[in-house]
């Protein structure tokens, strides 16, 4: 790394380079940063990870809320008169430099006692004086280092959420017998008739009774509840089979030790479960970091200022907003409720709501809606509803997102299992029945026996083991699944559905074209000048796509606001902005924004914004035209059309001006005529289409931040290997078809001893396991090397076991 | 709540330092007399507490707990403090601890080359240091947990976790192991007898390796390691499953090392099922180590220490995946009883416990010091000449095993013994005896080296001082305030109170469990012509064990068809019914001894004993000159009869009431079958000449009663009462 | 073998003793987080004025 990137936050610093204790810095905040940090001497911040910092953003009077009792009781979850303690979101923390920064906040500021880390989470648990410290100071503070907090609307509403560890204990239990019970049941199979063992066994044989206890009754317990409802729905899921093998292993092997005609089946039983718990426990990978029941709630901010009749601005929680409510919008803060704006340049950024990619200028009257971006300077604004009756929350009351996808769909495993079931209690019957008839005192063995050895553990380990590990590989891909049926749904998609902005455009860059007489070296110079003095966005986005040009210092330099900039360098002169602003009169409208520029009052041309799309995208497409009807959802204007028309396949359908709730119905629209929907989208525009749905699969740049409900999370970058994924997805169920036939192998096996009354508690204490482990095995094997093509650029945030 | 000043106790980890190098070089010298003395057998002639049967439970001993033992405080003090942010949680308790375990050290290195042994390995050490050692063992865990009560760190770094269970398992193990009942100060006989005492011994044996040298040091490598390389551990979550999943099935694999054994076949079995198991953890853990030092490797080829760490950790590797093989019958069929034994235990003792030691001390001297270390080349040195010495040691044995195991083994096609003297796989092996004593000359060098570096880093470095640190302590939060909190103070100090309490109801529980074993006779099948040793056996059997002739002679012929063939019929549990402790033994550097009674004449075992090589030329076993000289200690017969009468062996008041005559009548009777021999007659005479006041008649000598014991081996049962034996 | 009681009871005992200790410290949330303790505990807390040892690190140094 040399001196042209950023000592603070490794961005290149570029020609515009601070310098401070020689290191170079890329802006004045990752400057202050560093002062901080070299001023209380914490600079080991930057020898665990070389450049790990972020910039700080300027968060003045953002944080005016945290001064309200009725915000702090609800973020604070300890509070005693001497202290409080409160769990942040920051979203920031990506390295132990960052850990270690934040656990030495007391080191910044001697108020705050403690503060711990959690990676996983992505959060970090502050401990402070709050008589002569505030929670407000304590986020100031964590903003001024670059690790502001996310605070929205969902901490407001929701409570902590409570840790359910039962699957994890109940594991630990099974585990825990499996292993005594093994150890108890070893010598019988070992040694038969040994003189100490018979003196021994009973003793051996209850011992092991003792342990199996605590895994039928405990361990066991949502296997017997889930059969029961499968029942009382009158469907035979894997749970029925399973719930039944469990009663009958512990039956049976209790009446054998009583009257002593063997050890029992006991080592069978635990194992059974500990094998099955730990498939269950293997498949549900969660992501500490990410929300998936995510709403406008989690992209909305807690509080706003409201401006006082006296003229004087207090904070107020959006919930409180009524109609008629004067609110303060700072930069860079968003808009909670429709309302009208009053008074400043409003520039509002609704690409997140609505899909537009440009941000619009409102005057004085227009109408604003909520879950805009103001973009320059602060306004006001009369709020017109409440937050709950706005346009754009008013999304949320649609139905479908209270309706739950898994119970439309049933897993492959539970519609193997319905003839499964049926064909094993038949086999028990028949099997019984010609025992009455040959040696009755058979039949009873014959009977469990049977029940026992089919008792479907093989089955039902395929898939969680299976998914289980693909979700794994996903999540390495930095392709973030709900939970593991969504796996199989993607096999079955045959639609997918694109959003525009944000989703196939990147939010970040756009290209410009220029059209128009060509600018001489001097103009091109005074040109890039006259834009870095500007702040508007637009400035700065032709800024960065001009190539670089030395520094001269403009002798004046004017901005006009709402028309364009004008700058001044020795005797030449340069305007830049609308149309009439630089003195062209006659315009053909365009739907693409472009930015006009003339020298000495000589009209050169004009600079034309298109969106840029993200790499290999027409790659993507034609990948996946193959096997899939594709379609753009936009709720931008056709600008775009020509261009896309260009990039994608022919068959590609495109609609613009897509409505939240036209997506929404467009999709419902194409299920009913028997499609299985794929959605991809950014937005909160696109929450009702990603919930209708069968796969919504939210798009975002940065996992941490917002992104809607949904049932996965796919990083911008990685959108090319969606059609790997899908391949994937649909391969992972082979695989799992593949896995049924190898368990029904071993159950054939194991039925033909039972049958034949010849189950001896060892066979089932080796077939059991042995099938079970070659699943796993086969599965794991199976999977990775399946998925070896994503392996190749293989990326992961934590070492996984 | 508010930020609390505090300081590390940093000279009580210099002191264990200190004391780990001290008793290493002792521990290694007295190993290396050993090895010469394989070469040399009569390098210390006539010098009894300098001969080989009673050094090698010094060297075990020394090794283990000395060395090993102040390696694992000197760390655990270390990181205990620096990861619970608090001080121990008592100097006092912690000086105990120090002066109590160097006290404990001094007084074995004492008893020991003066015959204080109970015979069972890695627990030779008689009833009151014993005691001893439990008291200080507690003392130990006592300052462990209550430093975790007080810490100001909420999470328990898995190295703590391992230190916890070492303690409670050691605790426990070392309490049910020693369990004896004293005849005198220094004498005492195991409450179990021969096949139980086995049993419980291994599971001791075993379990002593599991939770002494492996899962205190794993703590210490979930500590250091990181540490030294200033990285992550590669997977914390993979370390906790490596923890949890260990402290399980080690606790079961004991019995393999008794396979083939006159143990019950099942209880065999169950040992290497567990055994096998244990590879995964193990392996587990090793990965893990390993692999946090990927990324790093630039720096393991420059830092010493990680040099140290990574050989260390690869021996743990060998040493668990070898030790699972070993307890494979067929494979342990070969391997026990020979060197490949010896070899196996000192890859783990050398190079898993010696270099991560090593490791250990140079990265923690120039801490403490506050300087850098005096020679970085040293150190290379060090680490170069060690592993050298490793594998010089290692190697040669594994080839001595193999080549012991296939002469033992080798049949003529007319059915005889291809090697039907000993000797000769004795003498086969000698070269590799040679190299492993250079090894192990190398190995020490090493470690003086190392020395002379920390002595130099100490001088030029500012002196040890306590550390001052500081952290908030922790907040107590209770649970009605916060909803929804997971933890709360009450709940949050359970697991260390839970244990504490366990401990305690184990104890409890052993000693209810504990008294009906003892004082119900046993119900192993006895056979009927099984009878007690005879006054004069039973003294014999107690010299047997003081000159720990058990090191290097086994005295149980298993069911092969080469040991039935050489020593005669194989050993049967009911034989032991009476053997208070069992003398089993481990290894055959000598031929087993289980069918020697009546095999020699009793003139042959007095020459023998006083010059090995006279009867047997080329053997390496040392004379004995002093059980020939010396004067049997008779005092104490009827106590040891008494005492044995308690453990269950029928010995009636009669037979106590006349120990003295019955042992003098076999005493004289030996000492007639002596006159046999002509030499004899004029030496011994000789010395009646002129002996003098001080002269002792020979039947009061020790030799006779040693004589009698062996002729007594293995004689009760004849091939013709087998049948009554239900084994 | 009576003595066989006195090892399976001490083992299993033992064993219980550990797993309610796991329990336990899963119930105490200790396994809730299982990765930021292994970087924690590489941070040096003593307060001295000698520079900790982290300033060792070969990043660092290809920095300047």
């Amino acid at each position: 790394m040399g001196s042209s990137t950023c000592f603070h936050c490794g961005d290149p610093s570029g020609s515009s380079a601070l310098f401070y204790d020689d290191k170079a810095f890329c802006c004045q905040g990752c400057k202050t940063v560093y002062e901080i940090f070299s001023e209380n001497d914490l600079t080991c911040y930057y020898d665990l990870q070389s450049a790990p910092g972020i910039t700080p953003k300027d968060v003045q009077g953002k944080y005016d809320f945290l001064g309200q009792q009725k915000i702090i009781d609800k973020l604070v979850e300890f509070d005693d008169a001497k202290s409080q303690i409160a769990t942040l979101f920051i979203p920031q923390i990506h390295c132990s430099s960052c850990i270690w920064i934040l656990e030495n906040l007391k080191k910044l500021n001697s108020q705050i006692s403690s503060s711990q880390v959690d990676f996983g989470k992505k959060t970090v648990r502050i401990q402070f004086n709050s008589q002569s410290y505030s929670l407000k100071e304590a986020v100031i503070l964590l903003s001024s280092i670059g690790y502001e907090p996310y605070i929205s609307l969902e901490d407001f509403s929701t409570g902590k959420s409570h840790v359910n560890r039962s699957l994890i204990y109940k594991l630990a239990i099974a585990g825990f017998a499996f292993g005594n019970v093994m150890f108890l049941s070893f010598p019988e199979y070992f040694e038969v008739g040994e003189y100490w063992l018979e003196e021994y066994k009973h003793f051996f044989r209850w011992l092991m009774f003792a342990f199996s206890l605590p895994v039928v009754f405990y361990s066991s317990q949502d296997y017997f509840t889930s059969a029961y409802k499968g029942l009382r729905a009158k469907t035979l899921n894997i749970d029925v089979p399973i719930a039944l093998g469990i009663i009958v292993l512990f039956l049976r092997s209790t009446v054998d030790i009583m009257f002593d005609y063997g050890s029992g089946f006991f080592d069978s039983l635990t194992g059974l479960l500990f094998f099955l718990l730990l498939g269950k426990f293997f498949q549900q990978r969660t992501y500490s970091f990410l929300s998936f029941e995510r709403d406008y709630k989690s992209y909305f901010p807690i509080a706003i200022t409201k401006i006082l009749k006296n003229g004087g601005e207090e904070p107020i929680q959006v919930y409180d907003i009524k109609k008629g409510d004067r609110l303060l919008i700072r930069n860079e803060e968003l808009i909670p409720v429709d309302g009208i704006l009053i008074k400043g340049k409003a520039r509002i950024d609704y690409s997140f709501v609505t899909g537009e990619s440009d941000a619009v200028s409102k005057k004085s009257g227009d109408k604003l809606f909520a879950g805009g971006k103001q973009s320059s300077g602060s306004i006001e604004m009369e709020a017109l509803k409440s937050v709950e009756q706005s346009y754009l929350t008013q999304l949320w009351s649609n139905d479908v997102f209270n309706k739950v996808k898994e119970d439309s769909f049933t897993t492959l495993t539970n519609l193997i299992s319905k003839r499964f079931t049926i064909i094993v209690l038949s086999i028990a019957f028949i099997s019984t029945a010609f025992w009455l008839f040959v040696d009755s005192s058979k039949a009873l063995n014959v009977f469990t026996s049977v029940l026992i050895i089919a008792c479907p553990c093989a089955i039902a380990l395929a898939a969680p083991f299976t998914l289980g590990n693909i979700l794994r590989i996903f999540g390495r891909h930095k392709f973030y699944l709900k939970n593991a049926t969504v796996i199989e749904q993607l096999a079955a998609i045959d639609t997918i559905i694109f959003d525009k902005t944000g989703t196939i455009t990147s939010n970040k860059e756009s290209t410009a074209t220029y059209e128009g007489n060509a600018l001489s070296l001097s103009e091109e110079v005074l040109l890039k000048n006259t834009l870095r003095g500007s702040n508007h966005p637009l400035s700065r986005t032709l800024y960065a796509l001009l190539d670089e040009n030395d520094i001269i210092t403009l002798d004046e330099f004017e901005e006009h606001v709402g028309q364009g900039i004008q700058g001044f360098h020795q005797q030449d002169s340069m305007k830049i902005g609308s149309a009439n602003f630089v003195g062209k009169t006659k315009t053909f409208a365009v739907l693409n924004t472009s930015v006009h520029i003339s020298a000495n009052n000589t009209y050169k041309g004009k600079f034309t914004f298109y969106n840029s799309y993200r790499s290999g995208l027409s790659q993507l497409f034609n990948n996946l035209k193959k096997q899939y009807d594709l379609a753009i959802l936009s709720g931008d204007n056709e600008g775009e059309m020509e261009n896309l028309k260009k990039l994608l396949p022919a068959r590609t359908k495109l609609l613009f001006n897509q409505k939240p709730d036209d997506k929404l119905e467009y999709i419902k629209h194409h299920q009913t005529e028997g499609a299985k929907v794929l959605m991809i989208g950014d937005g909160l525009n696109d929450a009702g289409a990603l919930a209708q749905s069968n796969v919504g699969i939210a798009l975002s740049e940065n996992v941490n931040v917002f992104s809607p409900a949904c049932d996965a999370i796919l990083d911008a970058e990685k959108l090319n290997n969606l059609s790997d994924f899908m391949k994937l997805s649909k391969s992972a169920i082979k695989i799992v078809k593949w896995s049924f036939v190898l368990s029904f192998m071993y159950n054939v096996v194991g039925v033909s001893f039972a049958v034949t009354g010849r189950l001896e508690p060892v066979v089932a204490a080796i077939l059991m396991p042995l099938s079970s482990i070659s699943i796993v095995v086969f599965t794991t094997i199976a999977t990775n090397w399946t998925s070896r093509k994503l392996k190749k650029k293989h990326s992961s945030i934590l070492p996984s076991i | 709540m508010e930020m609390q000043q505090f300081y590390y106790d940093n000279k009580i980890v210099k002191k264990f330092v200190y004391a780990t190098l001290f008793w290493g070089v002792i521990g290694m010298v007295v190993g290396l007399l050993l090895a010469f003395l394989f070469l040399f057998p009569n390098l210390t002639d006539g010098v009894s507490w300098l001969s080989f049967g009673r050094l090698r439970p010094l060297h075990t001993n020394a090794v283990i707990f000395a060395f090993v033992g102040n390696a694992i405080f000197a760390g655990v003090y270390y990181s205990t403090q620096r990861l619970l942010k608090a001080r121990m949680s008592s100097d006092v308790l912690s000086n105990i601890n120090f002066w109590g375990w160097q006290l404990i050290i001094v007084a074995a290195a004492i008893t020991l080359p003066l015959g204080f042994s109970s015979s069972k390995e890695y627990a030779e050490l008689e009833w009151p240091i014993d005691i001893a050692i439990a008291f200080v063992w507690v003392v130990f865990g006592w300052n462990l947990i209550a430093t975790i009560l007080k810490r100001r760190q909420r999470h328990l770094y898995v190295a703590i976790w391992f230190y916890i269970a070492t303690f409670v398992t050691v605790a426990v193990l070392h309490i049910f192991n020693s369990l004896a009942l004293p005849v005198s100060a220094f004498k005492s006989y195991s409450v179990y007898a021969g096949v139980q005492d086995a049993l419980v011994q291994w599971w001791y044996g075993h379990n002593a390796v599991a939770f002494f040298l492996t899962t205190p040091f794993l703590g210490l490598m979930y500590y250091f390691v990181p540490k030294a390389a200033n990285r992550p551990v590669y997977s914390y979550r993979l370390s906790i499953v490596h923890f949890w999943s260990l402290i399980f099935i080690y606790i079961w694999a004991g019995p393999h090392h008794l396979l083939y054994t006159a143990l019950p076949e099942w209880a065999q079995n169950l040992g290497v099922a567990f055994s096998i198991m244990l590879l995964m953890p193990s392996w587990g853990g090793m990965i893990n180590g390993l692999l946090t030092l990927r990324g790093a490797w630039d720096k393991v080829r420059t830092d010493p220490v990680l040099k140290f760490m990574v050989v260390a950790i690869t021996g743990y590797g060998m040493a668990t995946f070898e030790g699972p093989m070993l307890s494979l019958k067929n494979v342990n069929a070969i391997a026990h009883y020979t060197d490949w034994i010896i070899a196996h235990v000192h890859v783990g003792a050398l190079a898993w416990n010696g270099f991560l030691a090593f490791g250990m001390i140079y990265w923690l001297i120039p801490r403490l010091t506050k300087s850098k270390l005096y020679s970085i080349g040293l150190a290379n040195l060090h680490f170069w000449i060690g592993t050298l010495g490793i594998i010089m040691y290692a190697l040669p044995l594994y080839v001595a095993g193999f080549t012991q195991a296939s002469m033992w083994k080798q049949f003529n096609p007319d059915g005889t013994l291809v090697y039907g003297n000993f000797l000769e796989t004795v003498t086969e092996i000698m070269p590799m005896y040679w190299m492993r004593a250079i090894g192990g000359t190398l190995f020490l060098t090493g470690t003086l080296v190392m020395i002379y570096n920390i002595i130099q880093t100490v001088r030029k470095g500012s002196e040890v001082v306590d550390e001052l640190a500081e952290a908030p302590a922790l907040q107590r939060v209770s649970k009605k305030r916060v909803v929804g909190e997971h933890w709360h103070s009450w709940l949050e100090r359970r697991p260390v109170q839970l244990t504490i309490g366990a401990t305690i109801a184990i104890l409890i529980g052993g000693i209810v469990q504990i008294i009906p074993t003892i004082m119900v006779k046993s119900n192993i099948p006895t056979i009927t012509s099984v009878k007690p040793y005879t006054p004069l056996e039973l003294e014999g059997r107690d010299l047997y064990i003081r000159e720990g002739c058990v090191g290097c002679h086994s005295q149980m012929v298993r069911p092969f068809r080469d040991e039935v063939e050489r020593y005669g019929e194989f050993s049967k549990a009911g034989e032991f019914v009476y053997d208070h402790p069992f003398l089993w033994g481990s290894k055959r550097t000598g031929p087993d001894l289980h069918r020697i009674g009546g095999k020699y004449s009793d003139s042959w075992h007095f020459n023998h004993m006083y010059d090995p090589q006279s009867t047997s030329s080329g053997s390496i076993m040392p004379g004995y000159k002093w059980l020939i000289t010396d004067k049997l200690n008779k005092s104490n017969t009827e106590t040891k009869l008494r005492t044995m009468v308690t453990l269950g062996v029928p010995y009636t008041d009669d037979d106590i009431a006349n120990a003295q005559q019955s042992m003098a009548d076999q005493g004289a009777k030996i000492e007639e079958n002596l006159y046999s021999d002509p030499d004899f007659v004029k030496s011994y005479e000789d010395d009646k000449m002129n002996g003098g006041a001080d002269f002792i008649e020979m039947r009061d000598r020790e030799i006779v009663a040693i004589i009698a014991y062996l002729q007594r081996l293995g004689t009760d049962i004849k091939v013709k009462d087998l049948e009554t034996t239900q084994n | 073998m009576s003595v066989i009681y006195l090892l399976l009871s001490l083992s299993i005992l033992v064993a219980v003793i550990f797993f309610v200790a796991f329990i336990m410290a899963v119930k105490n949330g200790q396994y809730d987080d299982s990765y930021t303790p292994s970087v924690r505990m590489l941070f040096e807390d003593e307060l001295v004025k000698e520079k900790p040892k982290k300033e060792k690190t070969s990043k660092l140094t290809n920095q300047e």
